[in-house]
C-alpha cells in the first residue's frame, strides 16, 4: 500500500538524450547512485555517427580534418564555447569512456584516433565525424582510398524507400566511377509494398534470412572490393550480423546510415540504455518533470514527476533537457524561457534579432547560440550571476555559445560537457558526503 | 372420486408424462449446438451413447460409474462442495418428496405390501406425511432463500413453466395439509366412520366417545360444551379402544395438520357442510395429476437430466471428448441447468455484467442464449437486440472455467460456450474483431459517412475516448516512422502475407487528420498486439497502443451502429 | 510480506501448475498469499469499451483495500491491466467518478491504495536476489534458458515499471541465482503472439513460431515463463507440430527446483 513511492540518489539528470545518458553513465561509472528522467527518443534521429568538432568558424563553414586541431582554434577564438572550457585529455577521456560502454553494450566503434573520417549518407554527399561504427568503417576506409578508384557495390533492397543505391552512385558518379549499384528483394518479404529498415535488421538476425540475403548479394560481387548496405545489418546483433556477412562474401561490408528514424538510432539508443541499465542506473522513461523544488542550500531536490512514477529526491540534479525539440527551452513571442525552473536563458535582446534575414545564413542565426550560462563547474546562473542552486548543472545542447548543428558538435558537446560536469558533481558531492 | 375418474386420470397424465419425458430426451440427441455438432447425426450420437453405456455396466467402468451414482447423483457432491445451504435444502426436497411419494401416493402398493397393518391415520405415518411435507417446505424455502441471496439485478432466468410447476407443489403441498386438518377436525368425518364402526351417529349415545375425541383428537364439534367432563373422556376411552384405536393414533404428532385442525375449528360447521374434504381431495389429486403430466416440460426435468449428465462425466475420457457424445452432451446441459445461479455468481465477469447491464455475460443466461440460438428462436426478426447482447456475453467470456467448476451438475460449460461462439460466429455474430474486419476500413468509413446523424460524437463519448479525441496529441506526431519500425505485428504481417492495411504511423497520421473514422475498420487497429512498442519509443511521448485499443472502443460503439450482421458482408 | 494473490482468468483453469508452484515457492520464501474472491481483471473489456475495462479492475482493486493489502499477480497481462486501470483513474477525474458510483453500487470503494505487484519483481527486489540465492540447494547448473519477459511486464514503463524496458536484467538475474544460464536471445522482448490469437491466427502463429526459432537459435533448452498466457501459447503452437520444439518452464518452477522442491509440488 505504498502507491506515492519516493525514490532517492546522488543525481538525478533530466532528459535521456546523448547528454543525458552519457551523464548517467559517467555519473554510474564514479559510484554515484543516479536516476535517469524521461525517454530516450531523441537518440532515434541520430545516425549513430559521434562528431566531434566538424566545422569551424561556421560563418567559413571550414571543415576540420583533425579535430583536436578545430578545438584549439575554438578556444582561440570562442573561449565562451562549452566545448572550448573543456581541456583535450578530459574530452578523449570522455569519448574512450563513452565508446568503451557501447562496445561492452554490444555496439562496437572503430578506434577513435586523431582523425575526423569521412562516410557516406544516404543521399550520396560525403560526411566527416569523429566516431564511426564498425559496420560502417569499411565506407570510411574506401573513401579514404577514393584516388586508387577501388571498385564497389551498393546494393539496396526493393521496397525499402527511404534508401537508394542507384541516387548514391549517380550522386558520386563523377568522383567514383567504380561504383556499381544493385536492387534485390528481401528474403521473405517479396509479396510487400513497403519495407521498414527496422523490420530487415531483425529478420536478418536470424540465420536463414541471413544466408538467404548473402546469397542474393554473392553473385553480384563481380570485382567489387568492398560492398555498401542501407545500415539494417541487425539490431541487438549487429556485430554479428556484419561479420557473417563479411565471411559470407569475402570482402569488406559497410552499411550507410537511412534517413532518421534509421537503425544505426535504435542501435544507439538499445546500447545506451543497456548501458546505464547495467551500471544500476534506475530509469523514469515517459516521465516528464512537473516541478523541481530545492531544500535549502545544502539540502536535497525533489522532482515531482507527471504520472503515477512518483517523486525524486536527489542530493544534484542534471539538466540534460536539450533545446526547442527536446523541450528543455521553450520560445514564446517575446522570449525564450528555460522550460522547468524559467532559469535565465541568455538570448538575443528582443525576437527581431533571433533570425538573421536569410534562413539560409551561412554565419547561423543568434537564437541557436541562447542558451543557458554556466559558472565554471557547469552550474546555470540566475539573474546575479550567482549559481541558480548549488548542485544545479546543465549539460549538452541547452546550453549557450554554441551551434552544434552548423558546427557538427552535437555528439562532442553532449558526452564532453556530461564528463566535465560529472567531474564537478563527484567532486562537490564526495565533499558534502565527507562534511 | 370414483376410481374410473381416478384411474383415467393417472394413467392420462402418466402417458403425457411418458411422451413428454421421450420428446425432451430425444432432444439430446437432436439439438445441434456448436460448428462440430453439426457433423454427427443424431443416430451416431444415440449409438455412442449406448456404446458407453454398455462399457459402462460391462466393463471396469462398472465401479466408476457406481462411485459417480452414489457420490454425484445420490449424496450431490458437486453441490455440497459448492453450496451447502443449497444441498442441504436440495436433500430435503429429494428425500421429502420421494419418501412421500413412494409412503403416501404409492401406498396402497409400497407401503401396505411392506407393513401390513399400515393405516394412514397410525402413527408414525400421520408424523412422517407431515414431516416429509414439512421437510420439502423448509427445502425450497431454503433453495429459494439461497437464489433470493444470490439474487444480482438482473431478472430471473426461469421461464414461467416452472413458475407454474412451483404454484402447482405448492397447491399440493397446501391442499394436503389442509385436507388431514379438515379430516381431523372434520365432525362430518367423525360421524361417518362411527356409523361405520359403531353403527350410530347419535350424538348423546356417542358423548363419551365425543368427549374423547374432541379433546384428545381434536375433533371441531360445534355442539359441545366446554369444559369437557374428565370422566366421561375416560368412559369413552373404552369405547374408542375397541372401535377406532386399531385404526387411529392421536393426531397431535402431525404436527402442521393438528394446529391447523384446531385453527379451522371455528369455521369447521361451515366447511363440513359445504363438502371441503372432498374438493381438497380432488384439488390435491389433480395438481399431483397435472404436475405429474407437466413435469418433463419443466426445469424439473432436470431430475432426469441432471443425473444423466453427471453419469456421463464419468465416461472415459475418449467417450466423453467424442464429438457425438460432446454434441449430446451440450443439449443435456440445456435441461440439466437448473437456473440455481451458482456459476452467475462465481463468473468472473459479473461485476462487467452488472456495469454494462447486460445479463447475457452470465453463464445462466447465456445457457438460455445457447438454447434459443440452437432452436433458431434467437436469430428470428425482432430479436436482434438480444442476438447482438448475446454475442457481446459471449466474446467477453474470459473461459476462466469458474462456472464450470461450480456447476452443481456438473456441465462443461466452457465447452458449451465455446461452442456457442461457434454457432454465433456461424449466425453472423462472431466477435469484434472479426466483423469489423470483415469489411475494408474505407467502406466501413462510408457507411458512416451514409448514416452521417450517427457520425455526431456527444461529449460524453469523447470524454470516454480522450486519446483518440485530444488533435494536441497528434500534432506532436512528426512521423517518423519508429512506432512502425518497432511494430512486431508490422514486421511480421509482411512476410506472412496476412498483412495489416495501414501502419501505426498511418493510423497516427488519419487521427492527425480529423479522419478518425477511416481507422476504426483498419487491420492496424484491429490487428494491434497491444504489445506496446510503438507506445515506449515513440520519441514524442505519444500513447500509440492505448489509442489502438481506444479506437477499437469506438469501432464497437460506433461501427456497430450501423452494422447489419443479417446481410453476409 | 503479505498478498492479496490475483490468479486471474487462465491460471486455475488452465495452467494450475503455475499456482501450485508459486505457492509452493513464495510459502518458502516466507511470502503470505490471501486469497480474495477477484473477478477478472478487465483485460478483454478493454476492446469494448475503456470505462467498462476500469471498471472491472477497479473492483479488485477495492477488494484489495477492503482487505488492506496490495496485490500481487503471477499474470502479466492481468499486472498490466490494472495497472492501466490505476493509470488512467489518476489521470482522469471524470473517469474516477463514474468508476467510484458504479463500485459504491456495489457496495465497494477504492481510495488509490492499492499497489499492484508483479511476481518477477517481488520475487527480484521485496524478497531479494540474496535470500533466493541462499534458498537455492539444488542448482540448476548448466540448463540454458531463455527469458521471457511478456510484455506488459514491461511497457510501457511509466505504467509497468519492474525494469529498464529497453534493456531489462531482472529475469536474467533471477535466472541466474537458480544456477542456470540465462542466453542471450535477440526476439527477448518481443510479444508471443497470444494476444493476436482470435484476430489473426496466422499472423499470431507466424509470431510465436519466429520466437521459437530463435529461442533455439540461441542455445536455449528451455523458455522460462512468467505469464500464463506467453507460457500457453509456446506450448500451443508447438503442438503437434513437428518443427524442433523447445520446453517451456515456469520461473516458479525452475526455482522451486533449485530450492530442492519435489517435482510434483511444483505441478511438474
Amino acid at each position: 500500500m505504498t502507491r506515492a513511492k519516493q525514490d532517492s540518489c546522488d543525481v538525478a539528470i533530466i532528459g535521456a538524450g546523448m547528454a543525458g545518458m552519457a551523464a548517467a553513465l559517467f555519473a554510474a561509472e564514479r559510484g554515484l547512485s543516479c536516476i535517469l528522467v524521461g525517454n530516450g527518443g531523441s537518440l532515434l534521429f541520430a545516425s549513430g555517427l559521434l562528431d566531434l568538432l566538424g566545422v569551424h568558424p561556421v560563418a567559413e563553414r571550414r571543415r576540420w580534418r583533425l579535430p583536436y586541431d578545430a578545438l584549439v582554434a575554438l578556444a582561440r577564438e570562442e573561449p565562451l564555447h562549452p566545448l572550448a572550457r573543456i581541456n583535450a585529455v578530459s574530452i578523449r577521456s570522455a569519448f574512450q569512456s563513452f565508446v568503451a560502454a557501447l562496445g561492452a553494450a554490444g555496439l562496437r566503434y572503430a578506434p577513435l584516433g586523431e582523425r575526423n573520417r569521412n562516410v557516406l549518407t544516404s543521399i550520396g554527399t560525403i560526411k566527416a565525424t569523429h566516431g564511426v561504427p564498425i559496420s560502417m568503417i569499411a565506407g570510411a576506409d574506401l573513401l579514404d582510398a577514393l584516388d586508387a578508384r577501388p571498385s564497389c557495390l551498393l546494393v539496396d533492397f526493393r521496397g525499402l524507400r527511404e534508401f537508394s543505391a542507384a541516387q548514391i552512385a549517380a550522386t558520386l558518379g563523377d568522383r567514383w566511377p567504380r561504383l556499381r549499384h544493385q536492387r534485390i528483394e528481401f528474403p521473405g518479404y517479396e509479396a510487400a509494398a513497403e519495407l521498414y529498415a527496422a523490420h530487415l535488421a531483425r529478420a536478418l538476425e536470424t540465420g536463414k534470412t541471413r544466408e538467404r540475403t548473402i546469397a542474393l548479394v554473392k553473385p553480384l560481387l563481380g570485382d567489387a572490393r568492398a560492398v555498401g548496405l542501407p545500415a539494417v545489418l541487425g539490431l541487438a546483433r549487429a556485430g554479428e550480423v556484419h561479420a557473417a556477412f563479411e565471411a559470407g562474401l569475402g570482402v569488406p561490408v559497410f552499411e550507410i546510415p537511412t534517413m532518421p528514424t534509421s537503425v544505426p538510432g535504435l542501435r544507439l539508443l538499445a546500447a545506451l540504455e543497456a548501458a546505464v541499465s547495467a551500471r544500476g542506473v534506475r530509469r523514469r522513461h515517459h516521465a516528464t518533470v512537473r516541478a523541481l523544488a530545492f531544500d535549502g542550500e545544502g539540502g536535497t531536490a525533489t522532482l515531482a514527476l507527471d504520472g503515477a512514477a512518483g517523486g525524486v529526491r536527489a542530493r544534484a540534479v542534471v539538466l540534460a533537457t536539450g533545446r526547442f525539440t527536446g523541450r528543455g527551452l521553450t520560445a514564446d513571442r517575446r522570449q525564450i524561457r528555460e522550460s522547468i525552473l524559467g532559469i535565465p536563458v541568455h538570448q538575443p535582446g528582443s525576437r527581431e534579432f533571433w533570425h538573421q534575414r536569410d534562413f539560409l545564413d551561412a554565419s547561423g542565426h543568434a537564437i541557436n547560440r541562447a542558451g543557458l550560462l554556466v559558472d565554471e563547474a557547469w552550474r546555470p546562473l540566475d539573474a546575479g550571476g550567482e549559481p541558480f542552486w548549488p548542485r544545479l548543472y546543465a549539460v549538452g545542447s541547452i546550453l549557450a555559445h554554441q551551434d552544434w548543428m552548423r558546427e557538427k558538435c552535437g555528439s562532442g558537446l553532449a558526452i564532453s560537457t556530461a564528463w566535465a560536469a560529472m567531474q564537478h558533481v563527484a567532486r562537490q558531492l564526495r565533499g558534502t558526503a565527507a562534511g | 372420486m370414483s376410481s374410473t375418474l381416478f384411474q383415467t386420470l393417472l394413467y392420462a397424465s402418466l402417458t403425457l408424462c411418458g411422451l413428454g419425458l421421450l420428446w425432451r430426451v430425444s432432444a439430446w440427441f437432436r439439438v445441434r449446438i456448436g460448428p462440430d455438432a453439426q457433423e454427427v447425426t443424431p443416430s451416431q450420437r444415440v449409438a455412442t451413447l449406448i456404446r458407453g453405456a454398455a462399457s459402462a455396466l460391462f466393463g471396469r467402468q462398472l465401479f466408476r460409474f457406481l462411485g459417480a451414482f452414489f457420490l454425484d447423483v445420490l449424496f450431490l457432491r458437486r453441490l455440497y462442495a459448492n453450496e451447502k445451504l443449497r444441498w442441504l435444502g436440495h436433500l430435503l426436497i429429494v428425500v421429502g418428496f420421494t419418501v412421500l411419494v413412494l409412503m403416501h401416493a404409492l401406498a396402497p402398493v409400497v407401503t401396505a405390501k411392506l407393513f401390513p397393518g399400515y393405516q394412514p391415520t397410525l402413527a408414525p405415518y400421520l408424523f412422517l406425511r407431515d414431516f416429509l411435507g414439512a421437510m420439502v417446505i423448509v427445502g425450497v424455502a431454503m433453495v429459494h432463500y439461497g437464489r433470493w441471496r444470490r439474487r444480482n439485478g438482473f431478472s430471473t432466468t426461469r421461464g414461467p413453466a416452472n413458475a407454474a410447476f412451483m404454484v402447482l407443489l405448492t397447491i399440493v403441498l397446501a391442499s394436503g395439509f389442509l385436507l388431514e386438518a379438515c379430516k381431523i377436525a372434520s365432525p362430518r368425518a367423525f360421524y361417518r366412520m362411527t356409523e361405520e364402526y359403531i353403527g350410530s351417529t347419535d350424538p348423546e349415545q356417542l358423548k363419551p366417545l365425543r368427549a374423547l375425541w374432541a379433546s384428545e383428537f381434536g375433533v371441531a364439534f360445534g355442539d359441545l360444551r366446554e369444559p369437557i367432563d374428565p370422566m366421561l373422556v375416560e368412559q369413552g376411552r373404552e369405547l374408542h379402544r375397541n372401535a377406532c384405536a386399531p385404526c387411529h393414533a392421536q393426531p397431535a404428532s402431525a404436527f402442521v395438520s393438528y394446529p391447523v385442525a384446531q385453527a379451522l375449528a371455528p369455521v369447521m360447521g361451515f366447511l363440513d357442510r359445504s363438502g371441503a374434504d372432498a374438493w381438497l381431495l380432488y384439488l390435491h389429486l389433480f395438481a399431483c395429476f397435472i404436475g405429474l403430466a407437466s413435469l418433463p416440460f419443466t426445469g424439473f426435468f432436470h431430475v432426469l437430466a441432471a443425473p444423466v449428465g453427471l453419469l456421463l462425466n464419468a465416461a472415459p475420457q475418449n467417450l466423453v471428448l467424442s464429438a457425438s457424445n460432446r454434441a449430446s452432451q451440450r443439449a443435456l446441459a440445456l435441461d440439466a441447468c437448473v437456473r440455481c445461479g451458482i456459476c452467475d455468481v462465481r463468473c468472473s465477469v459479473a461485476p462487467l455484467s452488472r456495469y454494462l447491464g447486460n445479463p447475457g455475460l452470465l453463464p445462466s443466461h447465456k445457457l438460455i442464449a445457447t438454447g434459443a440460438l440452437a432452436n433458431g428462436q434467437l436469430l428470428r426478426t425482432g430479436h436482434e437486440y438480444d442476438a447482438l447482447r448475446a454475442a457481446d456475453g459471449a466474446f467477453l467470456c474470459t473461459d476462466c472455467g469458474r462456472c464450470t467448476s461450480a456447476c452443481p451438475v456438473g456441465l462443461d460449460l466452457e465447452d458449451l460456450w465455446d461452442a456457442e461462439r461457434g454457432d454465433l460466429a456461424a449466425a453472423g455474430l462472431a466477435r469484434p474483431a472479426q466483423w469489423v474486419q470483415a469489411r475494408p476500413a474505407f467502406t466501413w468509413a462510408e457507411s458512416l459517412e451514409i448514416d452521417s446523424a450517427k457520425r455526431v460524437i456527444s461529449d460524453a463519448d469523447v470524454s470516454r475516448v480522450p486519446l483518440s479525441a485530444d488533435r494536441s496529441v497528434f500534432s506532436r506526431c512528426v512521423q517518423c516512422q519508429t512506432c512502425t519500425n518497432v511494430c512486431p505485428v508490422v514486421a511480421h504481417s509482411i512476410d506472412s502475407g496476412h498483412g495489416v492495411d495501414l501502419t501505426p504511423q498511418k493510423v497516427m497520421n488519419l487521427l492527425r487528420l480529423g479522419l478518425r473514422d477511416l481507422t476504426l475498420g483498419s487491420r492496424m487497429v484491429w490487428d494491434c498486439a497491444s504489445c506496446y512498442q510503438c507506445q515506449e519509443s515513440c520519441p514524442e511521448g505519444i500513447r500509440v497502443a492505448d489509442i489502438m485499443l481506444e479506437l477499437r472502443g469506438l469501432a464497437v460503439q460506433r461501427l456497430g451502429s450501423v452494422r447489419s450482421w443479417r446481410q453476409p458482408s | 510480506m503479505k498478498y492479496a494473490l490475483f490468479l486471474g482468468c487462465k491460471i486455475p483453469s488452465r495452467l494450475p501448475a503455475y499456482e501450485t508452484s508459486l505457492r509452493a515457492v513464495l510459502g518458502h520464501l516466507g511470502v503470505t498469499l490471501v486469497d480474495l474472491d477477484f473477478n477478472c481483471c478487465g483485460y478483454p473489456a478493454r476492446n469494448y469499451s475503456r470505462d467498462a475495462f476500469v471498471v472491472a479492475a477497479a473492483h479488485n482493486l477495492a477488494l484489495a483495500e477492503r482487505a488492506g493489502l496490495d496485490l500481487l499477480t503471477p499474470c502479466t497481462c492481468c499486472f498490466g491491466t490494472l495497472r492501466h486501470a490505476i493509470r488512467f483513474l489518476d489521470e482522469d477525474v471524470e473517469l474516477r467518478a463514474r468508476v467510484s458510483q458504479a463500485l459504491a453500487a456495489e457496495g465497494l470503494a477504492w481510495s488509490g491504495k492499492t499497489e499492484v505487484e508483479h511476481l518477477l519483481p517481488v520475487l527480484a527486489r521485496t524478497v531479494g536476489i540474496d535470500t533466493l540465492a541462499a534458498a537455492v540447494r539444488a542448482p540448476r547448473t548448466g540448463l540454458r534458458a531463455a527469458a521471457q519477459y511478456g510484455c506488459h511486464a514491461l511497457r510501457p514503463s511509466d505504467v509497468t515499471g519492474i525494469d529498464n524496458p529497453a534493456a531489462p536484467t531482472m529475469f536474467e538475474t533471477l535466472i541466474s541465482v537458480t544456477g542456470a544460464t540465462p542466453v542471450d536471445w535477440h526476439m527477448r522482448l518481443d510479444c508471443c503472439g497470444d494476444p493476436l490469437h482470435e484476430a489473426n491466427a496466422p499472423l499470431s502463429e507466424h509470431m510465436t513460431r519466429a520466437k521459437i526459432a530463435d529461442a533455439l537459435e540461441s542455445g536455449a533448452e528451455v523458455i522460462c515463463t512468467a505469464c500464463p498466457h506467453c507460457h500457453l501459447r509456446f506450448d500451443a503452437v508447438q503442438a503437434g507440430s513437428t518443427d524442433p520444439a523447445i520446453r517451456t518452464l515456469l520461473y516458479t518452477q525452475l526455482l522451486g527446483l533449485a530450492m530442492g522442491l519435489p517435482a510434483k509440488s511444483l505441478g511438474l
